[in-house]
């Protein structure tokens, strides 16, 4: 408890500076600024803005990262209760009542509730973090290479099932990832492998590069084909300050929501997208009029924003403890921190304490920065709403551009975006969700080096991942997962999740 | 929107099924025949002592066959139909990004900056050469403020063609 306390005032030592105080205000304000586009995600929110952290020292630039991140969340959040467009996948329950409220003239309520929602929800998963963070840094120091590969097994199967649409593309779209991550100088040999002959393919695909094609200019493609609708509510926004009743109907769903997702956020595999389905449908089957659901009901926004929150904070766990990110906006985040030279792992907390104190302290500070920059701000998200798209992506386009230009000063990997852009679009046409494929990318490298590692140590027997009881475990978790997921009854009931 | 498969009409009966599924096994499957095609001469190794070849070797095939399992699917299952491949899009927005490429060293962001916004805003269907010059002119003084002057990014504002017209 006292090693606890002391980090948590280390963090906070680090974090309270006024200079990293205004990193964390930039990043959060610049996060939800653009996260507040329609048709601009977390991930291509943080992947557009990432080179304006370039200039820091990897403490103030990590800070301002986790900022740019919730902004990007909120921000998604927003444009959900006040366009109807779902930002991401974890704000598509938002929608379902938030925009309704909105129609009501209760927008105000709704976003303010759930700022409320989200910063109580933000404290208890910073708390979460801090508590665990040790403990399973100490677990992840017992991990050998086999326990490593069977826990990315694990989550290669977790993403699987809880993919959206066809789980035969899903698991397409991994092994994709893994195979461009094969791209470059072999790890061990020195040997170079599938780079076309090509010079700056040596080091691999850079993975910027990759995010920034499929997740910018990809979707800018997208966007473009497809003809706007957007459904501005035209209803005032009201009062932001939800009434008493409000807070009455709120308190527990925000309290369920919030432990909800912070579990599953630790899961590996996007168990974070979970958190607000799982959220939604707890209150509705407790709700004692569940037909409010739908229509305007608080509950229905309280909940899974706190869920989402919490779920978009503790999935930092895998990432800082393991060096393992749980999903694709997290991948994004050790592309972002190996840029400033920190390999995420278990090594930060002990060679780098009050890198990884400030930032877990700075995750609360950040949390309470969006309920103070939000509320007053709303009136200018709303005239953001309102820019077109023909001049929003002109400007992404050039972000993007810069972003890439200035990570390496290197034009081909300019090139290398757009052509990374057009497979992408391509993906998109054939009805591929690219997400996973990002998420594999980053692991790729780390798990062929595990599953080398383990094969050594073991003279070449497979068997080392089953007779080693963690890593038996582990994969026997992933077996059933997947076979359950397969179920013919299950699958149908899946499909029903994603679909309501 | 963001990283969404927006959902399209279901294929009206006939052999194929789903021409979008049949594409992406297609597609699938071209990629890992180049991928194999371009690991054969790498070495595999043993299991022992796994070569660099033998991952990329395992993948490919997987992929493949992953693919072969749609273009399966698609002549039994009923799915959406492919959706028409708009050019104009994919041409200006990809154009815009290889003239940015090519222009940012020799004429620097000055010029890169309109010049590739304004291709690139050509793939709008609402394009005024008016409106577009307008912006992306203001947006390229706003990147060069903020990357430039804020943030000192190492980005080459006047190109080195451009130099000794502007000596400053």
């Amino acid at each position: 408890m006292e090693a606890f306390l002391g980090n948590l005032a280390m963090g906070f030592g680090v974090a309270l500076t006024l200079n990293n105080i205004f990193l964390c205000f930039v990043g959060c304000m610049v996060g939800t600024l653009i996260g507040v586009l329609p048709g601009v995600g977390p991930i291509a929110t943080i992947a557009m803005l990432l080179p304006i952290t370039f200039g820091f020292d990897p403490t103030g630039a990590l800070i301002m990262l986790a900022g740019i991140y919730y902004g990007a969340q909120y921000g998604g959040s927003t444009t959900a209760i006040l366009v109807n467009i779902p930002g991401e996948a974890t704000s598509v329950v938002t929608v379902l009542d938030g925009h309704q409220m909105a129609k009501q003239g209760r927008a105000g309520v709704a976003l303010g509730m759930a700022a409320m929602g989200s910063f109580f929800a933000g404290t208890v998963a910073t708390l979460f973090i801090a508590a665990l963070g040790q403990p399973l840094t100490k677990l992840a120091q017992l991990f050998g290479p086999a326990e490593y590969f069977s826990l990315m097994i694990m989550g290669l199967v977790f993403a699987v099932v809880l993919a959206r649409g066809s789980i035969l593309k899903a698991m397409c779209m991994i092994l994709l990832g893994l195979l461009l991550a094969t791209v470059g100088t072999d790890l061990e040999t020195g040997q170079e492998r599938m780079t076309l002959g090509i010079q700056d393919l040596s080091d691999g695909v850079d993975f910027a590069v990759l995010a920034m094609g499929i997740f910018g200019f990809a979707e800018i493609v997208r966007n473009l084909e497809n003809p706007e609708t957007r459904d501005v509510v035209r209803a005032a926004i009201g009062r932001l300050w939800p009434s008493k009743d409000d807070f009455r109907q709120s308190y527990f769903p925000i309290l369920r929501g919030t432990l909800i997702g912070a579990v599953l956020g630790i899961l590996p595999g996007n168990g974070a997208v979970l958190g607000p389905f799982a959220s939604y449908t707890v209150e509705k089957k407790i709700a004692k009029d569940p037909k409010r659901f739908g229509r305007g009901a608080i509950e229905g926004v309280a909940g899974p924003e706190s869920a989402n929150n919490a779920g978009a904070q503790t999935a930092f766990i895998p990432l800082l403890t393991l060096g393992i990110p749980p999903n694709a906006v997290m991948a994004l985040m050790v592309g972002a921190m190996t840029i400033h030279g920190i390999i995420p792992g278990p090594q930060v907390m002990t060679k780098n304490p009050e890198l990884f104190w400030g930032m877990v302290a700075s995750m609360w500070l950040g949390n309470l920065m969006l309920v103070i920059i939000n509320l007053p701000l709303i009136g200018l998200w709303v005239k953001l709403l309102q820019v077109p798209y023909r001049m929003m992506f002109p400007a992404i386009m050039i972000f993007c551009c810069i972003g890439i230009y200035s990570i390496n000063n290197s034009t081909s990997d300019v090139l290398f975006t757009a052509f990374f852009g057009l497979v992408g679009y391509t993906l998109l046409k054939f009805g591929f969700e690219p997400a996973p494929m990002l998420l594999r990318f980053v692991l790729g490298k780390l798990m062929e080096e595990k599953l080398r590692q383990a094969l050594i140590l073991s003279r070449g027997s497979f068997s080392t991942f089953i007779e080693r009881p963690v890593s038996a475990g582990l994969l026997l978790v992933a077996v059933v997962m997947l076979a359950i997921a397969l179920l013919p009854s299950i699958q149908k009931g899946r499909d029903e999740v994603f679909t309501e | 929107m963001s990283g969404q498969v927006a959902p399209s009409e279901d294929q009206s009966p006939g052999l194929i099924k789903s021409t979008q599924e049949l594409g992406a096994g297609l597609f699938l499957m071209a990629i890992a025949l180049f991928f194999y095609w371009q690991g054969l001469d790498l070495p595999r190794g043993t299991l022992r002592a796994l070569g660099p070849g033998m991952l990329p070797l395992a993948l490919v095939t997987l992929l493949g066959v992953g693919g072969l399992m749609m273009v399966i699917y698609s002549l039994f299952e009923t799915g959406p139909r492919l959706e028409r491949w708009s050019l104009r899009g994919p041409f200006f927005v990809f154009g815009g990004i290889i003239l940015f490429a090519l222009l940012i060293r020799t004429c620097g962001l000055m010029i890169a900056g309109p010049v590739s916004m304004i291709f690139g805003m050509m793939a709008s269907d609402e394009f005024k050469l008016k409106e577009a010059t307008i912006f992306s002119i203001a947006m390229t003084i706003i990147c060069i403020l903020l990357f430039k002057t804020l943030l000192r990014l190492p980005i080459p504002v006047i190109g080195t063609l451009l130099e000794p017209i502007f000596p400053f």
